[in-house]
Parts: structure tokens; C-alpha cells; sequence
């Protein structure tokens, strides 16, 4: 399962917890495709998603904001809550992004 | 309303350019342009919706040609214009710094009360009105006609296509829907993908 979100419509972004959304967020390529080709988009942010794997695409159209709690990478049993926490960045909470164990 | 912001689905616009490390302005112009509107008096009784709306108004080429914080300026002289405060404002009215915090906090809750039941429950089948309003709507065209499942219900929210246009909160239950991406894209999309909307109950229709 992988999760995306974002707005078609307008550019609503959970901007109260992840700050000001980048310029790509807003742009006409990213609201386009984001619904109709989410593989495509992945692939450009350089995550190719084997075809077995379901995506479940948010788009914002309320008062309601998405953000995705991040998959724990592999090789971080050991972590403190706080390593964990460095190696959050915003694309993975996006979407466009995995977390990797660096 | 049918124009260009509606772009879930469309083709055309090229690569997506994500700027690695991208600063939060990239001029100071816009910086001030983004503080400006959100601490700006706007006219009394002026809604996020009628905001978004007034977006939407600007032409189709302009929309896909102007930066995002020429349009947050063209939003507010809009704001201005049509309640006619360009022309004279009340200085009294303007915005005091102590007030900025509450209201940069408290603006956006659209949640409201409602002794309504809501109509539809969890799991159940619905479908997506095929409306066309040309007022402001969020209800994108790519999923009008579509039929879906509901997965969550929030609450009763304002809704954005009497809110835009000063006809007042008129709440109604909100719910998320799945839509299958076969049932929106066709047969070509992954069959185990999905798309999710926040849609209102005058939005749909039992399946």
C-alpha cells in the first residue's frame, strides 16, 4: 500500500504541520496527473512501485488535510524515536518519497 | 464551475519540476505578498470558499500563466473590489497585531453542528451527482457520474458552493469516498488503485 495526496482543485496542503507547500505541489503537472497517473508521477520523483503494490490517492477537496505517516524503512530496529524522526523528510509525507534508513 | 483549476485528469503539462532544496519565497516580493493576505482585513463575511472561488474567476491563461502569489494578489483585489472597501476603507476596521494570531487559528474550521442524521453510512455504494454548477463547486469533473464507496464520515463542514457566493454556511454531512481508478481512468488504470475525495452529501446519490 502506498499512499499520495493532493489537490486537484486548488493547492490545500497540510501546511500547519509540513510548513508552505513547494512550487511543484501547486503545478499544473502535479494536480493533473497526480489522479489519473500516479505510477507516472512516482517514477519522476525516482520511486518505481512494483505493479502489485495498491495506491490509494488523496485529493484534498475539503477543510480536511492529508499528510502520510511514513512506511519504517528496513534496517532501523534499533532506532531511538528521534533517529527515526531524522530520516522523516516532507516528500515521504507527501507521498512522492520513501524514507530510506540513510 | 467548468475551468481550468478543474485539472485532475487532464494531459499536456509536461514533466513536474520539483526544485531540490527550494527556499520558501523565491523573491522577497512573495513573501510579503503571502503575510499580506493572511493578515488582511477582508470584507465581512468572507469565506475560504469565496477565496478559492475568485481564483478560479481569473482567465484560463492567466490562471496557467502567473505565479502562485500574483494570483494570492489578484485574489485580494478581487476581495477588495467587490465589496467595494478599495474605494473606501474604514482604517478602524483594520486588523490589530494581538488579533493576528487568533485569527490565522481560528478562520479555517469549517466543522458545524447538524441535527441532520447523515444519509449515508460507512461501506455504502454511492454515486457522484453529474452537476455542472457555474458557481464554485468541489466536486472535480472527473469524478461527477462515478460511483464509489464511502470509507469515512467528518462531521457536518460548511459547504463551499453556498459559502463562495454569500449564501451562508448551509452545513452538510462530509464524507471521504474511494473511487476504484478503473471506475474513474477506464480499463487501463492499475485495478488496485484508488482514488479518495472529500465529498458533500448534496454531492451524491445512493448507487
Amino acid at each position: 500500500m502506498h499512499n499520495l495526496v493532493v489537490c486537484t482543485l486548488c493547492s490545500c496542503y497540510p501546511l500547519s504541520v509540513l510548513g508552505l507547500p513547494p512550487a511543484w505541489y501547486k503545478s499544473a503537472p502535479y494536480r493533473s496527473r497526480a489522479v489519473i497517473d500516479p505510477r507516472g508521477v512516482l517514477k519522476e520523483f525516482g520511486l518505481e512501485l512494483p505493479e502489485h503494490v495498491k495506491i490509494r490517492v488523496w485529493d484534498s477537496t475539503a477543510e480536511v488535510r492529508y499528510l502520510v505517516l511514513p512506511e519504517r524503512p528496513a534496517g532501523t530496529e534499533g532506532m531511538s524515536e528521534e533517529q527515526l524522526a531524522a530520516l522523516v523528510t516532507r516528500d515521504s509525507m507527501i507521498g512522492v518519497g520513501k524514507v530510506s534508513a540513510k | 464551475m467548468n475551468s481550468i483549476h478543474d485539472l485532475g485528469g487532464m494531459h499536456g503539462f509536461g514533466a513536474i519540476d520539483a526544485e531540490r532544496d527550494e527556499p520558501p519565497f523565491h523573491e522577497a516580493w512573495e513573501g510579503r505578498a503571502g503575510g499580506l493576505l493572511e493578515v488582511m482585513t477582508f470584507p465581512a463575511g468572507f469565506t475560504v470558499d469565496r477565496f478559492r472561488y475568485l481564483r478560479e474567476t481569473l482567465r484560463p491563461d492567466l490562471y496557467l500563466t502567473q505565479t502562485y502569489y500574483e494570483q494570492w494578489i489578484y485574489i485580494a483585489e478581487q476581495a477588495l473590489l467587490e465589496s467595494g472597501m478599495a474605494q473606501a476603507p474604514k482604517r478602524n476596521d483594520a486588523m490589530r497585531p494581538e488579533a493576528v494570531w487568533g485569527f490565522l487559528h481560528d478562520r479555517s474550521h469549517s466543522g458545524r453542528d447538524l441535527d441532520a442524521k447523515p444519509r449515508f453510512a460507512i461501506g455504502q455504494r454511492v454515486r457522484a451527482r453529474n452537476m455542472q454548477p457555474a458557481g464554485h463547486t468541489r466536486l472535480p469533473r472527473y469524478a461527477r457520474g462515478k460511483a464509489g464507496s464511502i470509507v469515512s464520515h467528518h462531521g457536518a463542514h460548511v459547504l463551499p458552493d453556498a459559502s463562495a457566493h454569500g449564501k451562508g454556511d448551509v452545513p452538510q454531512h462530509l464524507y471521504t469516498v474511494r473511487f476504484a481508478a478503473r471506475e474513474l481512468w477506464g480499463e487501463h488504470a492499475n485495478p488496485r488503485d484508488s482514488v479518495h475525495l472529500d465529498l458533500w452529501e448534496s454531492y451524491l446519490e445512493p448507487a
